[in-house]
């Protein structure tokens, strides 16, 4: 999984029938350098992610790419390729440096 | 698979049903270059493996499925901890 914050929403009009009412995410990366900063920055390529747990705008989630991203659809086939899995609450990398998901400190 | 630093935890409230109970880690893989070219990814731990330490990580979810439940989202997984690697030119940092 990859971590990344939440930047937005996305709505489809037509869609494919497996997509429908499925919330879609739009995720800002969170880069080594800027995680280590802990500077509320993602700084990756942002990318659509599907939603299972209600992520708000502003917070952390890790979320999984490739066919396993699907897995939470088992035994339908849908065209996931990146699913939220977790909503981070806190991460703590290095020394003393942790960054909360639910302050205003990741948010942009 | 690819080696990783373990770099820190992660602490999630909300997760999918199938992880629950699971311990999460941030990793960062290793390259030979010495520069990070991919950003921090978190994995699932069995093992206990420490902060600092390398691991070997999986990117196959097969482990997870078997483990966690057909439905579980997991995939990155560590499935080694690494006695040591080798250094000198080209070595991994």
């Amino acid at each position: 999984m990859r971590l990344g914050i939440v930047r937005g929403h996305v709505t489809l009009n037509l869609a494919l029938e497996s997509l429908r009412g499925r919330t879609l995410l739009i995720v800002e990366p969170i880069t080594h350098e800027n995680l280590c900063a802990a500077n509320g920055l993602g700084g990756g390529k942002a990318l659509v992610v599907v939603d299972l747990l209600g992520a708000a705008e502003g917070q952390m989630v890790a979320f999984t790419e490739g066919r396993e991203a699907a897995n939470p659809f088992w035994p339908d086939a849908v065209p996931i390729d990146a699913c939220c899995g977790l909503i981070v609450d806190s991460i703590d990398v290095r020394q003393r440096s942790s960054i909360s998901s639910n302050t205003t400190e990741v948010r942009k | 698979m690819f080696l990783a630093r373990i770099e820190g935890a992660v602490v999630a409230a909300a997760k999918h049903p199938t992880l629950e109970g699971c311990r999460f880690l941030i990793a960062q893989r290793l390259e030979a270059g010495g520069i990070p070219a991919v950003g921090p990814i978190v994995v699932v731990d069995w093992f206990g493996a420490a902060r600092g330490e390398t691991v070997l990580v999986s990117t196959d979810g097969d482990i997870a499925r078997l483990k966690l439940g057909n439905t579980t989202p997991a995939r990155m997984v560590v499935v080694g901890l690494v006695d040591r690697i080798p250094t000198g030119k080209g070595a991994l940092a």
